[in-house]
C-alpha cells in the first residue's frame, strides 16, 4: 500500500495541470486521424526538457493513456482508427454511429477503457514483481505463435465472405514483407524507390481507412439529398454506465486478453484490441450480431487496448524492457531524466515512479470525464456537411502520413494503398483483415528467422519451436482457433446461402 | 448478373497476376533465408488467389457492388484532385498552400449549391480558412511538424 | 488570416529569391531536422535528443532541432532516405553511427557510403561489450572462449543487427580466439539484444556499454569484457579484450555524431561545423548525458573525417571475404 502515500504528488498544482492538459490534449491528439500515441509522446518528449522527471513522466504518461482512448471517437465517427489499437472499434462502432448511437458507442468506450485502464494499472501496482518473472517467459518461438494466433484471425474479422478475408490478409502479409529484411538486412520486392523503406504501419493506417472513407464520399456526388451528414444525438450517460455493467463479460475477456499481451514485450498492443474483439465474439451468445453495429465489439476492444497500458509498463520499469513502440519512447523519457529503470526503481526513485503510476490511475478517471465531454464536442464536428468532411480527412491524412517519418514517400504510398482499397472494398474485400495482416507479418516472420538462427545453434527447430508448456500451449490455442473458424463459417455458410438466395429472388 | 460477374472477374484476375508475380519473385530472389517467411505467404496467397478467382468465374462472388459507371464519374474529379494534390502539388507548392487548394476545390466541386451564388463562394472560403488556421496551429505551432515549403509554404 | 497569408507568402518569395544566391547568409532561420536511423527511446535517439536541446540558444544556432525517427533493418532505411530523399539544405542533419553505416555500406545493397556524407562533429563514443545473465556460468572472457572452442556454433551470441558495431566485435572475437560463435541478430535493436540475455533465450550478447551499464546496475547481468583499447570510466573493473587475452581493438566502438549529405553549401557546413561542438560541450547537454549514463566524446569535423576514413580502411579488411 506505499503508492497511497504518494498521492500528495498527483495534485501539485503543477502536476495536476500537465496531467489535465497531457489529457485534454492527448484525447485531441488521439482523436486527429493520423496521429498515433507514439507519435504524440515522441513529440511531447521535447516539452519535457523543461519540467522536473516526476512532472515530465506525468506528461508522458497522461498524455499515452488518453491518445489511446482518443483514437476511438474518430474510430467510431468517421471509420477512421487514430491508431492500430482502434481499429477494432471501428468495427461495430462505426456502426452504432450509423444507426444514430453514437452517442452511445462514444460513452462505451470511454467508460470501457477507463475500467480497463484502471484495472490494468492496478496489476502494474500490485503484480509487478510477479509478472515481470512472467513477461521475460516470451522468447521468439512464443512470440512467433502468438503471430500465428493473431494471423487465425483474420478470416473471420470484419468480412462478409471468408475467402476475401483470408486473401486480405495475405495480401497484408505479403505488403509488410515489402522493404528491407529487418534482421538479415536484405532488399525484398523493392520496387520503386518510394518502397526501400517498406511501408509503415501509420501511414497505411490512413491510406486504407481514411481515403476509402472520402471516396465513398465523394462517390455520392453532387447530390442535395445524399449529402446528410452523420447525426449523434444525445444518449442518457446513465443508461451507458448500466449497459456497460451489464456486459461484464465483453468487459472481462478485453481487460484481460488487454492485460496479456500488453506484459508480453515484442507483441505491442497493437493486436490487444483485435484478438479480444475477437474472442469475445467467439464466447458471446450474440456472435452473428458482431460487425453490425454491436456495442460488446465496442466494449471488448476499447477496454482490452486500454487495459495493456499498464502492464506494457512492467516489463519497462523493472527490467529496462519496452513492451511497445510508445513504452521505449517513454523509457527515454525516463533516461533523460537520469532515471535508470530496474528492479530496484522502487526503492530508488519512489516518489517518481510511484506518482507517476499514480497519475496513469487518475488519469484514467480524467480520462473518461474529459473524453465524454471531447466527445459530444467531436459528434459536433462529425456533423459537418459532406464535401467539408471529404476535404478535411484528406488534408489530415497528407499531414498525418508526412509527419510520421517526415517522407514524401510514405504519402504516396498511403494514397495508392487508399484508391486500391477502395476498389478492393467495392468488391467485397475489407481493410481490417489487410491491416492485421501487416501488423502480424513482421512480427512472425522476423521472430521465425530470429527463432530459427537460435535453432540452428541449438537443438534444430524441431526442438525450438514445438517444445516447451509455453510452446505447446500456443500451439493448441492456434489450433483450436482455425479449427473453431472454419466449423462457425461451416455454421454460418449453410446460413449464408439461404439468405443470398432471398436476396437473389 | 452477367456485368457484376464481369465486374469480379477483373480484380479476381488481377489479384490472382499479383500472387504468380509475388510468388514467383519468393521462390526465385536471392538469398534464400530473407524469401522463407514470404514464400510460406505467397504459398497461402496463390492458393487464395485461385479459389477467389474460381469463385469469380463461377459467378458466386456475390458480395460487394462493384463500381458503377455513377460511382466512377462522381469520384473522378476527385480522384484528380487528390493525385495531383498528393503526387505534385503538396511539395512543389508547399504543404500549407497546396493544402488550401485541394480543400476549396474539393469542397467547392462537391457542394450541392448552384455555383452562381456569391455568398456560398465565400461561406467556402471562410471555412477553408477556418480549418486550414486549425491545421497550421496543430500541426505547425503546437507539434512543430516542419513540411515541405516548396515554391510558397 | 489573409494578411498573415499575404506576409507569409511574400517573405517565402523573398526567400526563395534569395535561394539561389547567398544560402547560408542568414542560416540558418527556422528549424533543424535531425534524421535518426534508430527508433525512438533507443541509445542513439535519446542521446541526439538531449545534445541538440540547447540549438535554440542564440550563441549556437538560434533555432532549434527537432527528431526525426526512422527505423528499421538496422539503420539502413534511414541513412537509405537520407542519402536519397533528404535535401542537401541544411535543414536535414542525420545522426551516424559508426561503424554501422560503414560497414553496411562496404556489405553492400544500401544507396549510400561514407562519401555520399559530410561529417558535422562527434557527440559519444559507446563501445561494445560481452555480456551474460546474472545466473551465468560464464564468469570471465575466458570462461565464454573455452566453451566456444568446445562447441563450435553453439554458443549463441544476441547483437542489434548485421554489420552494427556488435556484429563487428562478434567477428572481431571470433577472429581471435580463432573460435566460431552463434551471432543471433535480433529484431528491435539492442534493448531487444539485452532482453535475450536477460531472459536466458540466449547465452551471451554484445551490446551498448551504456546499456548494460544500467542493465548490471539494476542486477540482471554480468558484463565480461569491453571492446576498446582502455578499461571505460564507467565500468573501471571490467577488463579490455586485450587484457582478457583478445586480440581485439576498438574497431566496433560505436561513435555517434552529426552529418549532413554531400552538396550541401559549403557556408552551411562551416557554420554547423564551428558551432555544433559547442552545442555538444554545453554544460546542461554534458550533465544530462552524465545522469543518462552515456559516455561522451566530442571531437570536431577535421577529427571525425579522419576517424571515418581510418573506420573505412579497417573495416574494408576486417569484411573482407565475408
Amino acid at each position: 500500500m506505499e503508492f497511497l502515500s504518494y498521492f500528495g504528488g498527483v495534485f501539485e498544482p503543477v502536476s495536476l495541470m500537465l496531467l489535465i492538459g497531457g489529457t485534454i490534449g492527448g484525447l485531441i491528439l488521439g482523436a486527429t486521424p493520423g496521429l498515433s500515441p507514439t507519435m504524440a509522446v515522441a513529440l511531447l518528449i521535447p516539452f519535457t526538457f523543461h519540467l522536473q522527471p516526476t512532472q515530465g513522466l506525468i506528461l508522458l504518461g497522461a498524455a499515452y493513456t488518453s491518445t489511446v482512448a482518443g483514437g476511438a471517437v474518430s474510430a467510431i465517427l468517421l471509420k477512421i482508427p487514430g491508431a492500430p489499437a482502434n481499429i477494432a472499434t471501428a468495427l461495430d462502432g462505426n456502426e452504432m454511429a450509423k444507426r444514430g448511437e453514437g452517442a452511445r458507442a462514444l460513452q462505451l468506450s470511454f467508460l470501457s477503457s477507463g475500467v480497463g485502464g484502471v484495472i490494468g494499472v492496478l496489476l502494474l501496482i500490485f503484480l509487478t514483481p510477479v509478472l515481470a518473472k512472467w513477461a521475460l517467459q516470451f522468447g521468439p518461438s512464443h512470440l512467433f505463435w502468438i503471430a500465428i494466433l493473431g494471423v487465425t484471425v483474420i478470416g473471420s474479422l470484419d468480412s462478409k465472405s471468408f475467402v476475401k478475408g483470408l486473401l486480405s490478409g495475405c495480401i497484408g502479409l505479403w505488403l509488410s514483407q515489402i522493404g528491407y529484411d529487418e534482421i538479415q538486412g536484405t532488399e525484398r520486392f523493392i520496387f520503386t524507390d518510394a518502397l526501400t523503406g517498406g511501408i509503415h504501419i501509420i501511414p497505411a493506417l490512413i491510406g486504407l481507412f481514411a481515403i476509402p472513407q472520402v471516396l465513398d464520399m465523394l462517390a455520392k456526388g453532387r447530390n442535395p439529398q445524399t449529402i446528410a451528414s452523420l447525426d449523434v444525438p444525445k444518449y442518457s450517460f446513465l443508461d451507458s454506465v448500466r449497459e456497460m455493467i451489464g456486459s461484464i463479460r465483453a468487459l472481462s475477456i478485453g481487460t484481460t486478453i488487454g492485460s496479456i499481451i500488453g506484459l508480453i514485450p515484442g507483441v505491442g498492443g497493437q493486436i490487444a484490441g483485435l484478438v479480444a474483439y475477437d474472442q469475445a465474439r467467439k464466447f458471446s451468445p450474440d456472435r452473428n450480431k458482431f460487425g453490425t453495429g454491436h456495442s460488446e465489439g465496442v466494449i471488448a476492444a476499447e477496454s482490452a487496448n486500454n487495459a495493456m497500458v499498464g502492464p506494457s509498463l512492467v516489463p519497462l520499469l523493472t527490467l529496462s524492457i519496452p513492451g511497445s513502440p510508445t513504452a521505449a519512447v517513454l523509457l527515454g523519457g525516463l533516461l533523460i531524466h537520469g532515471i535508470f529503470p530496474g528492479s530496484d526503481i522502487f526503492q530508488k526513485h519512489p516518489e517518481v515512479v510511484w506518482t507517476f503510476i499514480n497519475s496513469m490511475l487518475i488519469g484514467q478517471i480524467l480520462m473518461v470525464i474529459f473524453g465524454i465531454y471531447t466527445a459530444a464536442w467531436a459528434a459536433k464536428i462529425a456533423k459537418a456537411p459532406m464535401p467539408v468532411m471529404a476535404a478535411g480527412v484528406l488534408v489530415l491524412a497528407l499531414f498525418g502520413s508526412y509527419s510520421v517519418q517526415q517522407s514524401m514517400g510514405d504519402v504516396h504510398i498511403m494514397l495508392a494503398l487508399g484508391v486500391g482499397m477502395f476498389v478492393l472494398q467495392k468488391f467485397g474485400f475489407s481493410a481490417a483483415p489487410l491491416v492485421l495482416g501487416l501488423i502480424l507479418g513482421p512480427i512472425a516472420g522476423d521472430y521465425f528467422t530470429n527463432g530459427s538462427m537460435i535453432a540452428a545453434a541449438q537443438d534444430g527447430p524441431w526442438v525450438y519451436f514445438f517444445t516447451g508448456p509455453l510452446n505447446i500451449i500456443l500451439i493448441a490455442l492456434v489450433i483450436a482457433s482455425i479449427v473453431y473458424s472454419f466449423w462457425s463459417n461451416m455454421l454460418q455458410g449453410s446460413g449464408k446461402t439461404e439468405a443470398t438466395g432471398e436476396a437473389a429472388q | 448478373m452477367t456485368q457484376s460477374r464481369l465486374q469480379h472477374l477483373i480484380p479476381g484476375a488481377l489479384i490472382l497476376l499479383l500472387a504468380a508475380v509475388v510468388t514467383w519473385l519468393s521462390f526465385t530472389q536471392q538469398p534464400a533465408e530473407s524469401f522463407l517467411f514470404p514464400r510460406v505467404i505467397s504459398i497461402a496467397f496463390i492458393g487464395l488467389a485461385i479459389w477467389n478467382f474460381a469463385r469469380a468465374a463461377l459467378g458466386l462472388a456475390r458480395v460487394g457492388g462493384g463500381i458503377s459507371p455513377q460511382i466512377a464519374m462522381n469520384i473522378l474529379p476527385g480522384l484528380v484532385i487528390m493525385f495531383v494534390y498528393v503526387f505534385w502539388a503538396a511539395k512543389a507548392l508547399g504543404f500549407y498552400t497546396a493544402s488550401i487548394i485541394a480543400f476549396f476545390a474539393v469542397y467547392s466541386l462537391y457542394d450541392p449549391v448552384p455555383f452562381s451564388s456569391v455568398k456560398d463562394w465565400i461561406k467556402r472560403a471562410m471555412v477553408t480558412a477556418a480549418f486550414m488556421a486549425v491545421i497550421y496551429g496543430l500541426f505547425f505551432m503546437l507539434l512543430q511538424v516542419q513540411t515541405p515549403r516548396g515554391m510558397f509554404f | 488570416m489573409k494578411t498573415i497569408l499575404k506576409s507569409a507568402l511574400l517573405s517565402v518569395a523573398a526567400l526563395t529569391l534569395t535561394a539561389g544566391t547567398a544560402p547560408a547568409a542568414d542560416y540558418p532561420d527556422r528549424p533543424i531536422g535531425v534524421a535518426v536511423s534508430y527508433g525512438a527511446g533507443g541509445a542513439t535517439d535519446f542521446q541526439a535528443r538531449i545534445v541538440t536541446m540547447v540549438a535554440g540558444n542564440e550563441d549556437i544556432l538560434g533555432q532549434p532541432m527537432y527528431i526525426v525517427n526512422k527505423p528499421g533493418a538496422g539503420g539502413r532505411k534511414g541513412w537509405n532516405w537520407f542519402a536519397t530523399e533528404a535535401e542537401a539544405d541544411g535543414y536535414m542533419l542525420s545522426a551516424y553511427n559508426i561503424p554501422h553505416f560503414i560497414a553496411q555500406s562496404i556489405k553492400g545493397g544500401v544507396k549510400y557510403s561514407a562519401d555520399s556524407f559530410e561529417p558535422i562533429a562527434n557527440w559519444g563514443s559507446d563501445p561494445a561489450v560481452v555480456v551474460v545473465g546474472k545466473d551465468s556460468k560464464f564468469n570471465s572472457m575466458a570462461d565464454l572462449i573455452a566453451f566456444a572452442k568446445e562447441n563450435p556454433g553453439k554458443t549463441t551470441t544476441s547483437g542489434a543487427g548485421l554489420f552494427v558495431g556488435h556484429h563487428i566485435a562478434a567477428l572481431q572475437i571470433e577472429k581471435a580466439c580463432a573460435c566460431k560463435i552463434a551471432y543471433i541478430p535480433t529484431k528491435g535493436g539492442g534493448a531487444a539484444a539485452m532482453k535475450a540475455v536477460i531472459a536466458g533465450e540466449v547465452m551471451a550478447g554484445v551490446n551498448n556499454l551504456s546499456d548494460a551499464f544500467r542493465a548490471r546496475e539494476a542486477g540482471n547481468v554480468k558484463i565480461l569484457g569491453v571492446a576498446d583499447l582502455e578499461r571505460n570510466e564507467f565500468l573501471p573493473d571490467v577488463p579490455t579484450m586485450k587484457e582478457a587475452g583478445l586480440d581485439v581493438d576498438n574497431s566496433s566502438v560505436n561513435f555517434r555524431g552529426l552529418m549532413v549529405k554531400k552538396g550541401t553549401p559549403q557556408e552551411v557546413i562551416d557554420k554547423l561545423a564551428a558551432q555544433v561542438p559547442l552545442m555538444f560541450e554545453n554544460a546542461r547537454v554534458v550533465k544530462r548525458m552524465k545522469a543518462g549514463g552515456s559516455p561522451m566524446k566530442v571531437m570536431t569535423r577535421d577529427e571525425v573525417k579522419a576517424m571515418w576514413a581510418q573506420r573505412q580502411a579497417t573495416l574494408a579488411e576486417l569484411l573482407k571475404g565475408l
